[in-house]
């Protein structure tokens, strides 16, 4: 079992692939608990972010043999995450509207602040009143730890998007969660 | 939410290991990708063919334009631009499948993907490449209907020639 946890995802995935399928249970275990956290962020409601997160580790499942092991596994099933909460989201709008015409302030306070762990508990709290088009690469990169690459792997954006996304984003948690 | 948690990965192999899941098969994916390919070239090839003949049918109708416009109206094939705007929709919502189309401007892709047709369409209707299609191509059936209904003669002898010739 200790040599299987020091396989990586994608050679897991293989082993799967060609019969293994108990090693599947080492991904779910590896991916779990930080799905059902991103998903939560997207959905705001725990039950639903369980369901999204067991039908997507299914459809991973279900679609193993289209997956390109030269790729990383963790972009391709936070993408299958990302699809099954915007689905759940589109069904109960409940997305909150996109300000376009926002005026911005200096994004220096809010970048020093977010950087410090013991506010993650706020910032988690301000995710939620943020849009979500903008929450989302920011919970990506801070609570999931992601590379700019990976966010515009799993969200099918550019970098240079997800770049101005997350300045953006900066901005309006400055506006909105400072006055909190 | 531990308990769930639990739940999540017991479901999943319970499912698996009852075979309610299946894998789907490598061959499934390989089908996907070829029709996805061939559904995309199928499309460029339909688009610039069309885009061919609109070239074509609005050519034959020669000098004094205003005052032929009511016969072009009356024998114009408006099938072609319909249908080669459905090729080009097609082309760009397969091509919207592939891995790379999300990290370049989408605006880009589409510009470049119409400008691609509409060049390829000028390209093979100067080099007369339309009067082989004609003779021997997958689009014989309907270019010689298109002709025949319009009095328009193909390849050697009078009438109006769908190649460069006829501009001369």
């Amino acid at each position: 079992m200790s040599e299987t946890l020091k396989l990586t995802d994608e050679e897991i995935v293989e082993k799967v692939r060609s019969n293994d399928r108990d090693l599947y249970a080492v991904i779910i275990e590896r991916y779990k608990n930080k799905l059902l956290r991103y998903a939560a962020n997207l959905v705001y409601d725990n039950d639903k972010a369980s369901h999204i997160v067991q039908d997507s580790l299914v459809k991973a499942y279900i679609n193993l043999n289209g997956f390109n092991t030269k790729k990383k596994f963790s972009s391709w099933i936070y993408r299958i995450v990302h699809n099954e909460a915007m689905n759940a989201v589109k069904k109960s709008k409940k997305e909150v509207p996109i300000l376009d015409d926002f005026d911005f302030e200096s994004e220096q306070d809010i970048t020093k602040e977010f950087e410090q762990k013991e506010t993650a508990i706020h910032v988690e709290k301000c995710l939620k009143s943020i849009p979500l088009i903008y929450s989302e690469p920011l919970s990506l990169y801070y609570l999931d730890e992601k590379s700019y690459e990976e966010i515009s792997d799993i969200l099918r954006i550019p970098m240079g998007t997800v770049a101005i996304r997350m300045s953006r984003a900066k901005k309006l948690m400055k506006h909105i969660c400072q006055k909190n | 939410m531990s308990k769930e948690l639990k739940n999540i990965a017991d479901n999943i192999m319970d499912q698996i290991h009852e075979e309610k899941i299946k894998m789907r098969p490598k061959a499934y994916f390989i089908a996907g990708s070829i029709l996805t390919f061939v559904g995309l070239v199928s499309s460029v090839v339909v688009s610039v063919f069309l885009v061919g003949l609109i070239r074509f049918s609005l050519r034959t109708h020669g000098p004094m334009a205003s005052y032929r416009f009511d016969q072009i109206l009356s024998s114009f094939p408006w099938w072609a631009p319909v249908l080669a705007i459905v090729g080009l929709v097609v082309g760009i919502w397969l091509l919207r499948k592939y891995d790379f189309s999300f990290k370049v401007n989408f605006k880009i892709v589409i510009i470049g993907f119409i400008l691609a047709v509409i060049v390829g369409g000028w390209f093979i209707d100067s080099v007369g490449l339309n009067d082989v299609l004609i003779r021997r191509g997958p689009m014989q059936g309907m270019m010689r209907q298109y002709m025949q209904d319009n009095n328009i003669q193909g390849g050697q002898g009078g009438g109006q020639r769908w190649d460069k010739n006829f501009e001369k």
